[in-house]
């Protein structure tokens, strides 16, 4: 009985461990003062008025929802039909395929910050959207290629098969048949996609410039020169869109 | 002319030759079976037939035309999958009609037809239902009403009742007959069960490692097995172990140990004198015969109206009759006999699997 008490004490520190320095940046938004300290002595909403008031802020917001959207385009097209490639291909070169999409994963970050940054110097892309996309998708294509692929697994060979033996050509098929059936991997894959983008700071930081700029660039910049609640705001505000991308991968994968 | 025609197609998987190069035609209108054990060929033949499969050799015409390399969307055949494959996130209706969309059939034809078809596998009133909501056997005729409700050119069937139970694959078989019987179509099923073979089939090709052993009706190849494969897949048989003596026009000699004269009877396909053959007594062809044989019934079996006997003859052989109930009652001790015309002298197939 002591035991099981003694689990569920351990159970609840961790995740106090892991919940408690995320949540405790919300109350921070809405501090009064000048900065930040928890909890706040009082309360207001003077902080997000100051951030959707800066245009500054705006604009990087901006930037990141665009940026997002745009990789977790380009990602869900390439990821799937990656993902469909790979699992045609013999098991070797399955191992082979799916272990060079997950290159990008385990690389160090900053080794490929270094190499898109020289690429994109070369290039002249510092400081554009494109830069930040092509950087990001590489990021996010592992994730829409795992999801995509596990429920390509699950999927009934034999399903498209009927539909082609029905007189279907391969792009409806795809259409009415494969892609209803591994939609839930392909939502997961693009939430994984969005939240990916939506979050990364160290290319970013290196493919950021003047003409363009993330909101995590930009709270990584602030937070060097001032620490004030905005820097909250702009980090509530991440989390809750994380929030909102996992909710509605949850949905779809429950139907 | 043929509907089918498979000219000299082979598949090959690597180094394992799945099909040996095979010939055989299917005429219009006719119900064909393959039949044959898991690893004979025969899912091999058929999804080669639908352009699921490339074969490594060979042609296949249809109505004519060579398809060997045609998409399967281009050939125009229905295929009822083993297990089904039917699509479950649409509904009955949808899965139905799915072969008429793509043929851009407009909304009302596709409604009228997809009405008819499930009016025809008794499915009316089902249209709306999710493909979850159904049992096996409704599922088994969902599949049946889209493969043909495309008006195909050829009806494929793999293995379409094995997920059934016994008393519902019944009931199916002669459903499939039935329509096959109200609107002949030609067809093409694939089976391991020799009962279902036999109930539903025009002709049957019995497959054996990835070749056709015997394609004939089913009398043809109980009465005329051409090796010991095809006499042990296809009904009861009693098989006696000797050596050709003679062949010759159609008729064999064949010596079996304690039998003073040798068995005569119709000779199967390549008999050779001087080597190992069997003699094949089906078990309705032996009844009691005073003055025949001595043997000890060991065992009775009541099949209703028939039963099967285990009799053990005194040179040794162990034979099975099966006859009508009344025949083998009485006595354990028997004499036992058969008619000239029964026994057949066929060579042992390469292997018996």
């Amino acid at each position: 009985m002591s035991g099981r008490l003694a689990l569920n004490a351990f159970v609840a520190l961790v995740v106090a461990f892991l919940v408690l320095p995320i949540v405790a940046i919300v109350p921070a938004a809405f501090s009064a003062q000048s900065f930040i300290r928890l909890p706040p002595e009082t309360w207001s909403v003077r902080w997000w008025s100051a951030f959707f008031n800066d245009a500054s802020w705006r604009i990087t917001l901006f930037a990141s929802l665009r940026v997002a959207l745009l990789t977790t385009v380009i990602a869900v097209i390439f990821g799937t039909a990656a993902a469909m490639g790979i699992a045609r291909s013999t098991p070797r070169g399955q191992a082979l395929l799916t272990g060079l999409f997950l290159g990008p994963v385990v690389t160090p970050a900053i080794v490929l910050a270094v190499a898109l940054y020289s690429l994109a110097r070369a290039t002249g892309l510092v400081s554009t959207v494109t830069a930040l996309v092509v950087a990001h998708t590489m990021l996010a294509l592992p994730f829409v290629v795992l999801n995509v692929g596990v429920s390509l697994a699950a999927l009934d060979r034999r399903l498209p098969m009927a539909a082609a033996g029905l007189g279907a050509h391969d792009l409806h098929v795809f259409r009415t048949v494969t892609l209803p059936l591994i939609m839930p991997g392909v939502v997961g894959g693009a939430v994984f996609a969005f939240v990916t983008s939506f979050d990364e700071v160290v290319l970013s930081i290196f493919l950021a410039g003047p003409t363009v700029k993330t909101l995590p660039v930009r709270i990584w910049e602030e937070i060097r020169v001032e620490y004030t609640p905005v820097v909250a705001v702009g980090a509530t505000l991440m989390l809750a869109l994380a929030l909102c991308a996992a909710a509605m991968s949850r949905l779809v994968g429950r139907k | 002319m043929s509907a089918v025609e498979f000219a000299g197609i082979s598949k090959s998987f690597g180094d394992v030759r799945a099909l040996h190069p095979t010939d055989l035609e299917i005429r219009s209108g006719e119900f064909l079976t393959l039949l044959g054990p898991s690893g004979s060929g025969k899912t091999t033949l058929l999804n080669i037939c639908a352009g699921y499969l490339a074969p490594s050799s060979g042609r296949l015409i249809v109505g004519g035309r060579d398809v060997t390399r045609l998409p399967p969307r281009l050939r125009n055949m229905g295929m009822v999958f083993q297990n089904y494959a039917l699509f479950p996130h649409m509904t009955v209706a949808q899965n139905v009609g799915y072969g008429l969309a793509v043929r851009h059939v407009s909304k009302g034809e596709i409604g009228k037809r997809v009405e008819e078809a499930l009016k025809m596998t008794r499915l009316d009133g089902y249209g709306e239902r999710s493909i979850r909501e159904l049992s096996g056997g409704q599922q088994q005729r969902v599949a049946l009403a889209r493969a043909i409700v495309i008006q195909p050119d050829i009806l494929l069937m793999d293995e379409p009742l094995g997920a059934l139970d016994r008393q519902l694959r019944k009931e199916v078989q002669l459903e499939i007959r039935r329509l096959h019987t109200a609107r002949p179509r030609t067809t093409i099923y694939v089976t391991h069960d020799q009962e279902e073979a036999l109930v539903m089939s025009d002709r049957i090709a019995v497959m054996r490692a990835g070749r056709i052993v015997q394609v004939g009706t089913g009398v043809e190849l109980y009465e005329r097995s051409v090796d010991t494969f095809i006499a042990r897949f296809v009904g009861e048989s009693n098989l006696l172990p000797g050596t050709v003596v003679s062949s010759a026009d159609g008729r064999a000699r064949l010596a079996v140990q304690g039998f003073p004269m040798p068995l005569e009877g119709r000779a199967g396909d390549g008999l050779r004198v001087g080597e190992k053959a069997s003699a094949l007594l089906r078990p309705e062809a032996i009844h009691p015969h005073a003055g025949g044989l001595a043997a000890r019934v060991v065992e009775r079996v009541y099949l209703g109206e028939l039963v099967a006997v285990r009799l053990m003859l005194s040179n040794g052989h162990e034979l099975w009759s099966r006859r009508l109930a009344g025949e083998w009652s009485g006595s354990d001790t028997v004499e036992v006999g058969w008619d000239a015309s029964a026994i057949s002298i066929l060579p042992n197939a390469s292997f018996d699997p």
